[in-house]
């Protein structure tokens, strides 16, 4: 009790001043399903952050309105430190014993695999917001992440529109970029492109050694109309684009758009390299709008005094250095309103009625409305983005909004 | 005019040289034969030059109907050189041209790239250039975010694009001037071919030179005319043309059996040029391949040396080497930065950094080396396998330390400017950064050589690590050999790490990646035996860039650590079975 008052005597007297009504108030607990340490905490963290702050921000503007009352948000935060197992024993730990009524979380597609047994046994509720390889739909989550008709499938047809003619897919190896991939290439020969002019390569995690790779890289170029496309996932990328750049190839003759590069990952790659090369997200934090801007803003305030206001947590590990935002980070904050929309819709934290009350919801986004379908996916605005030294993406086409639609066979027997 | 090109008299008059040139480059399509000549005579041109062409693009932005603005965007192409139209285009292009509109007319304009703090720039208008005056003959200003640009389809951007191409014909840097033509070239367009013979007549650089006959034969390679289109196969053979390849391929599969006239002589030119730059191409990959896989065995050899000394000769099973390697690495790091700090960001100054990092690394993970010796490893050398818990835990503090005093994240470690880029003969590239690690390798295996047969030093290391009681009892402090070689060995790691940082990622977990690989090739190669560390490290790296291209980068792995499974069965003393009593005790 006496560190909750010191911290929010710490936090002013306007929150302070709502917390004591809150002491009263009730809560609401929301679990926050991240990894924290290990491979994955440089990406996760992030959403971690993202999330407490968009509680705060809620609890702020005094929390959920259900059946007349106010409800704060009560984070319980977990880490399942980057071990997939450890992901479903977490969801069971917050679903069971904290019993959370909704979990934010997960990252990779098999962190979301794992865990996805333990919500549909308890009947739990889960937002999962990176992009993702599709061809999956469980009553039990809602995907507020690009599906590959969202991300992928844009981009390739953004490259086809370049007038690009041979395309070299070039991934880690794991589920989401072989099952992107698989899709891309069905897509590509709809499109007209011939097998012997589709390259598929993958590379272990964290491989170094990108010679060889380059090398037929180039190879593969020389006739010209080449481009990547890159579903390398975290710092394996450096020593790529390092080759890539020490090859003489550059973003004008073999232009390389990566799925999985945005701008938090940035921060640990050379710009400089990257420049000129593509990226394909629902959200830049270069976006112009007044709602990205006060999101962008707001954010940047409060990683420098982080609180939770109105409840008593307190927010830990979080470094304010060169913060900055990313779609990911923008889907989490999305999940977390939709989801308060819904619960005050339902009027119950109840899941079987959240679930329903939804679909059809409508958010006003920092890049325009989004709408939560019936297939548990978005209707999202889809931007491609051009590399700038500053770690920035600088927007070069705006395809408009795009439905989300898990399951390939559907997106591609439509066109 | 002048305002805007700057306020330097030099500047403006070597403007207004580039514009004339331009100019009669515009010309040059009518007098191909007499341009130069009058190129030569340039500077007598007035002063002030017009901008025929300037009206053109205005017209061309302006107009709605979309076959008639494709023309006249194609009809540019003349404008080369006027920096005007060269910015309105490529601004065009991406949504950065704007219309003034007052009662009936329109005017276009674009921002000038300097924008204020407030985001609002001077709009230019693109009849000439100046500013753009509302009715008041107030000069207006906008920010981007607050208009709404002059849209453009995909064939317009396209033909933008062409007409920026050919603008590159002119560009200043000759590496971009060769990529431009040879993008070019691959159109295989006919109406390029006079700006090409134009170019090439003036060309003083060799490899664009090389791209524009590149690309005028392969633009030949489709003309009407059999003889024509012939020779221009033979000439492609001839440069050993990689980037005419797939077109060689096209043109030999489409004349194969065909039976018009001309299609059997064209199928057996261009039968002939495929194979010809085919087994030159099998040559260069050849020697890449051979180059590649030198360059990761000095990679493996250099993680890997330092080991070879804390593990192959003394025995002791370092957890922590990698995180020696990530010392080293980090050092590199602080050092850049005390260098830009001091020195500036690029330059001369900065670009020395590096080759103060390496000692630096040498010193502080030897340090750190030392510390660990005298700290935790002195007690050990009795029980290795405690040894290899006790390194294990102090290689998890070491990250930890990092990751809290650097953060998570990786950092960022720039090449200096002689590291990036590569040298190439024959199409075969040789990454500087490459060459670097495959001389430095060869120059650590040379130093340690050198210490351990031809310095006192080197003579006490090797007498320890034969018979440690018998050294001891000849006078020999065997306490302090092991303090010295220990702290070499982890110097070495340090190096290790600093020419690791210009190759892949520096992070907390950079010693993790390599670990494996390191004892790998030191067990491989023989435990207490530097040669083999040396042949094992060579044996992987050639292999392995061997398998990848058949089996891909990680069935090849694989493959590569199967065979050293399969080997060590077979000889389980590694290459060089060295008899120490370093792991006999």
């Amino acid at each position: 009790m006496k560190s909750t008052l010191v911290s929010n005597l710490l936090c002013g007297a306007a929150a302070a001043a709502l917390s004591f009504s809150a002491m009263a108030a009730d809560t609401v607990k929301v679990g926050v399903l991240h990894s924290l340490s290990g491979t994955m905490a440089i990406s996760e963290t992030s959403l971690k952050d993202v999330l407490l702050f968009t509680f705060d921000e809620i609890n702020k503007a005094g929390g959920i309105k259900v059946g007349g009352k106010k409800v704060l948000i009560e984070p319980v935060v977990v880490d399942p430190a980057s071990n997939w197992p450890l992901f479903a024993e977490k969801a069971e730990q917050l679903l069971v014993k904290d019993k959370v009524s909704v979990v934010f979380g997960c990252w990779t597609s098999v962190s979301r695999k794992s865990c996805l047994p333990v919500f549909e046994r308890n009947n739990g509720l889960l937002f999962y917001p990176v992009q993702y390889e599709g061809e999956e739909l469980s009553k039990n989550i809602f995907y507020t992440a690009e599906a590959v008709n969202q991300q992928a499938v844009p981009a390739v047809d953004y490259m086809l529109g370049e007038g690009k003619k041979k395309f070299f897919l070039l991934g880690s190896d794991y589920v989401y970029p072989r099952t992107t991939n698989k899709i891309l290439k069905q897509y590509l020969k709809s499109k007209g492109i011939p097998d012997s002019d589709i390259e598929e390569i993958y590379t272990p995690f964290g491989h170094t050694d990108y010679q060889t790779i380059v090398a037929s890289v180039k190879k593969f170029a020389a006739g010209g109309k080449a481009c990547i496309i890159s579903t390398l996932n975290g710092d394996t990328n450096v020593p790529f684009f390092k080759e890539f750049a020490n090859a003489g190839l550059t973003s004008e003759n073999c232009p390389v758009v990566s799925f999985s590069i945005s701008e938090d990952e940035f921060r640990g790659l050379p710009a400089k390299q990257l420049v000129g090369h593509l990226g394909c997200w629902t959200y830049f934090m270069s976006i112009k709008s007044p709602e990205n801007t006060k999101f962008v803003g707001d954010f940047m305030k409060w990683i420098k005094a982080p609180v939770v206001t109105g409840v008593d947590y307190k927010v830990t590990g979080i470094d304010a250095k060169g913060r900055v935002t990313c779609s990911p980070m923008n889907l989490s904050r999305i999940g977390v309103y939709l989801w308060k929309q819904a619960v005050e819709k339902a009027g119950t934290f109840e899941v079987d009625a959240v679930r329903t009350a939804l679909i059809g919801q409508k958010f006003k986004a920092p890049t325009g409305e989004v709408t939560m379908q019936e297939n548990h996916h978005l209707i999202n605005p889809v931007f491609i983005g051009e590399t700038l030294a500053t770690g920035q993406f600088k927007i070069i086409k705006s395809l408009g909004a795009v439905a989300g639609e898990p399951f390939s066979e559907k997106f591609l027997t439509k066109k | 005019m002048s305002t805007r090109t700057g306020h330097n008299p030099t500047a403006r008059r070597l403007a207004s040289v580039r514009w004339a040139v331009a100019g009669l480059a515009a010309a040059g399509l009518l007098l191909a034969a007499s341009f130069l000549p009058l190129a030569v005579g340039a500077p007598a041109v007035p002063a002030q030059p017009t901008f025929p062409h300037r009206a053109e693009l205005v017209a061309a932005v302006l107009s709605e109907d979309a076959p008639k603005q494709l023309e006249l965007v194609k009809k540019l192409v003349e404008a080369g050189g006027d920096p005007l139209v060269e910015q309105a285009l490529a601004a065009w292009r991406q949504g950065g041209v704007f219309l003034y509109e007052t009662n009936d007319t329109r005017t276009p304009f674009l921002l000038d790239p300097q924008a204020d703090p407030d985001g609002q720039a001077r709009a230019l208008r693109l009849a000439d250039g100046e500013q753009l005056k509302d009715p008041a003959g107030k000069p207006l200003r906008f920010a981007a975010t607050d208009l709404t640009p002059v849209d453009t389809d995909s064939k317009l951007r396209k033909a933008i694009k062409v007409t920026l191409d050919l603008f590159a014909l002119a560009n200043p840097d000759p590496k971009m001037r060769r990529d431009a033509v040879t993008k070019l070239g691959q159109e295989q367009n006919a109406e390029y071919l006079p700006y090409f013979e134009a170019r090439r007549t003036k060309e003083r650089e060799k490899e664009v030179v090389r791209a524009l006959t590149e690309a005028v034969a392969l633009t030949r390679t489709v003309d009407e005319d059999v003889k024509v289109r012939v020779a221009a196969i033979n000439q492609l053979a001839e440069l050993r043309s990689i980037n005419s390849l797939q077109f060689l391929q096209k043109i030999e599969k489409d004349n194969k059996a065909v039976t018009s006239p001309g299609a059997k002589e064209t199928f057996e030119a261009a039968h002939a040029a495929v194979q010809q730059i085919e087994s030159y191409l099998a040559m260069g990959n050849l020697f890449g391949t051979a180059f590649r896989g030198f360059s990761l065995a000095a990679v493996l050899l250099v993680a890997a040396l330092g080991l070879a000394i804390t593990f192959g000769l003394m025995g002791v099973i370092n957890m922590a080497h990698g995180e020696l390697i990530m010392i080293g690495a980090y050092t590199a790091y602080v050092t850049q930065n005390l260098f830009r700090a001091k020195l500036g960001a690029t330059g001369a100054g900065f670009d020395t950094y590096f080759l103060a990092a390496l000692p630096f690394s040498f010193l502080v993970s030897g340090l750190v080396g030392l510390i660990l010796e005298r700290g935790v490893i002195r007690f050990l050398y009795k029980r290795p396998l405690e040894s290899l818990l006790a390194t294990w835990g102090v290689s998890l503090v070491l990250q930890q330390i990092f990751r809290h005093i650097f953060g998570a994240a990786n950092v960022q470690v720039n090449s200096p400017s002689w590291l990036n880029g590569s040298y190439v003969v024959h199409d075969v590239l040789f990454a500087y950064n490459r060459l670097f690690v495959i001389g430095f390798a060869v120059f650590i295996v040379f130093a340690t050589y050198l210490l351990l047969t031809r310095t006192s030093l080197g003579l006490q290391i090797r007498a320890v690590m034969q018979n440690r009681q018998m050294a001891s009892a000849l006078g020999v402090r065997t306490d302090r050999v092991n303090m010295m070689t220990f702290a070499f060995g982890s110097g070495l790691a340090g190096m290790a790490g600093a020419c690791l940082s210009q190759i892949g990622n520096v992070g907390p977990s950079l010693g993790q990646s390599h670990i494996v690989d390191c004892f790998m090739i030191v067990v491989l190669g023989g435990v207490g035996n530097l040669v083999g560390t040396v042949c094992a490290s060579l044996g992987v790296g050639v292999t392995d860039q061997i398998l990848q291209p058949w089996l891909g980068a990680v069935l090849g792995k694989i493959t590569v650590l199967a065979g050293i499974i399969l080997f060590l069965q077979w000889r389980p003393a590694g290459l060089f079975a060295t008899r120490t009593r370093s792991l006999e005790g």
